[in-house]
């Protein structure tokens, strides 16, 4: 039987440095057969490792149609991301996954989306912007509002300019008062704040919030306000895990494995639990 | 079955190669189950019971997952060497083996855990029902007894200075096999008698509806966060991957963990969703007594006592359990 904890390796394809300190990884399957059947669910995430360093759980950030390679993207903050900041493209790492529930995009069809978000927390937003745009008709009006302190502190900036390109697709960046540069020509302000400003209508939206704590905090009031239904408004936890897979008792919220039963939760599931995340 | 010819039993299965496990003093006051290095160093009374349990036969401390061996750009894994090895625990407690079929579940949830299961499949257990219990014990609270058979494979029963042995699944039956004693369910006993002492619904319900209430920090005050309760428990699994080596070779390695820990849930952000010891306090007897019996349908916890008897600072879930009737007196 399979040792559950393996991972598959991968082979770097590809490194984007976005941040001083965050970049993105491309990775391929070494085994061919296990590269052409992997399937996955934008919005589920992955255990990656670097040998000798450990491993570190992080959202699978490519959309789940390209099938050439998956994409994970990270703050050097620690040991294992230190190590992962060390890879070059021909280098092997480590993927445990796709663990958890993705984004129901099944049940987003139709529907205006609005994706909210705020630093770091672009990628797991990114992979469910790049699968509406490429089911384009299968959803309404885009809005996308990202946000960071800095202008150097914003992830995927090429990518904004591109969605942008696209009809129907509102893009309005941020950043924090006091972050922007003399060419800034985006909105200054705090996500919430920016959002609340551009008037989008949110009733019969669905909407996807991803970011700091106090972002998400002070951001459901204004979907409240704007008319959002809680269970339409969408998040992705990320509690610290190790296994991935429910055994080592990591990532309990309240009454959940968020491993198993997440990330993926709407507002109207997380207001009816405790706070433990 | 006298003492004598139950070690003598012991012996043989030694002999045969088999891994025995069973409670030993290792040093004066504490005993531990131990892998016996002969039939001799087996206690067969005068003890409540061990500072430890016996999950470490199916779920050791430090387990390798598999190594790593690093050439030029290319990795190899390999899987560790398969232990079929038999293992035999002898002279547990009723309360360390209904911890098996408990975990059971968890490790079987959707992903297997073959490491696990391979273990637990190669073990017998014999347990030998309590003859003596102390201020700490409440196995009868949360649905078991000092003569409780769930999870053993046989049980020994003291009485008029002999061993009854009940052979309770094939694979016990299997090792006392051509014992004249051996069989049957019904034979005299001095098992012990613990009272009930509280009910776990209410200790569910007390967990869930005081979530955030300050009880906890004012309860997890003595705590000093070493988490001896959960290493010394038989059903606390929660484990930590990490990697042992560098960058040429070496091992990924489940080692045991315990949400007494601050780093347990520590993000990289620096937030960490449970960041006082009364909340992570509170993570132990909510996992232990609502989280658990909502997904598995059990209680993750036997009633053992080894948090108190093992806690520097006296807490534990008994402990506990007054402080909720102090806080929560029952409405007349």
């Amino acid at each position: 039987m399979p040792n559950l904890y393996k991972p598959d390796l991968m082979e770097v394809i590809g490194v984007r440095q976005h941040t001083p300190d965050v970049k993105s990884v491309r990775l391929r399957f070494q085994d061919a057969d296990r590269a052409r059947e992997f399937r996955f669910q934008v919005g589920q995430f992955g255990i990656f490792s670097a040998f000798g360093a450990g491993e570190a759980t992080f959202n699978i950030c490519s959309s789940s149609n390209w099938h050439d390679y998956i994409e994970f993207c990270f703050r050097r903050v620690g040991r294992v991301t230190e190590a992962l900041w060390g890879a070059n493209v021909g280098d092997t790492l480590g993927f445990r996954g796709p663990y958890g529930h993705g984004y129901p995009t099944d049940e987003w069809r139709g529907k205006n989306l609005i994706f909210l978000g705020g630093g770091i927390a672009m990628p797991p937003i990114r992979c469910a912007i790049w699968y509406a745009l490429e089911n384009r008709r299968d959803y309404g009006d885009i809005t996308i509002v990202y946000g960071a302190r800095t202008v150097s502190d914003l992830v995927f900036v090429d990518e904004l300019d591109e969605w942008a390109r696209h009809p129907g697709v509102r893009v309005i960046r941020c950043v924090d008062p006091g972050g922007e540069t003399p060419g800034w020509n985006g909105e200054i302000g705090f996500v919430p704040t920016v959002f609340e400003r551009a008037r989008v209508p949110a009733g019969g939206a669905v909407s996807l919030v991803i970011g700091p704590p106090i972002m998400i905090k002070n951001t459901i009031p204004v979907l409240d306000r704007m008319g959002a239904r809680m269970a339409d408004v969408y998040t992705s936890l990320e509690n610290r895990m190790k296994c991935g897979v429910g055994k080592c008792g990591r990532c309990n919220a309240g009454p959940a494995y968020v491993c198993k039963e997440g990330p993926v939760f709407t507002f109207e599931e997380l207001r009816a639990m405790p706070v433990d995340y | 079955m006298t003492r004598e010819q139950l070690r003598q039993l012991v012996a043989e299965w030694l002999a045969a190669g088999k891994a025995v496990i069973g409670p030993v003093r290792v040093k004066p006051g504490t005993v531990l189950y131990t892998r016996l290095a002969s039939a001799d160093a087996l206690l067969l009374g005068g003890w409540v019971r061990p500072a430890n349990s016996i999950k470490e036969a199916v779920f050791p401390r430090h387990e390798v997952l598999y190594s790593y061996r690093v050439e030029g750009n290319g990795i190899e894994l390999v899987d560790p060497a398969e232990e079929a090895r038999e293992q035999i625990v002898i002279g547990a407690h009723p309360c360390d083996a209904a911890a098996w079929p408990i975990l059971d579940k968890l490790f079987d949830w959707d992903y297997r855990d073959e490491q696990y299961h391979r273990r637990r499949a190669a073990t017998t257990v014999v347990t030998m029902a309590c003859t003596e219990h102390d201020e700490h014990c409440f196995c009868t609270s949360v649905g078991l007894g000092p003569e409780a058979e769930r999870g053993s494979d046989a049980m020994l029963v003291e009485g008029g200075g002999e061993f009854q042995v009940r052979t309770l699944t094939e694979k016990g039956g299997a090792l006392f096999a051509g014992c004249a004693s051996a069989g049957g369910t019904a034979c005299a006993t001095t098992a012990t008698t613990v009272a009930a002492l509280f009910d776990p619904q209410r200790v569910a319900g007390f967990a869930r509806e005081h979530f955030d209430d300050p009880f906890w920090r004012q309860h997890a005050l003595a705590c000093l966060g070493c988490g001896a309760c959960a290493y010394t428990c038989p059903v606390c699994h929660c484990f930590d991957i990490v990697d042992e080596g560098n960058a040429r070779g070496g091992v990924r390695a489940r080692n045991w963990d315990a949400c007494q820990f601050p780093m347990f849930t520590l993000h990289a952000s620096g937030h960490n969703p449970r960041h006082a010891q009364g909340d992570r306090q509170r993570q132990r007897i909510y996992h232990k007594f609502y989280l658990y019996p909502e997904k598995f349908g059990e209680i993750l916890c036997t009633g053992c006592g080894n948090c108190a008897r093992n806690c520097p600072a006296g807490l534990g879930v008994l402990p506990l359990v007054s402080e909720i009737r102090d806080a929560e007196p029952v409405q007349a």
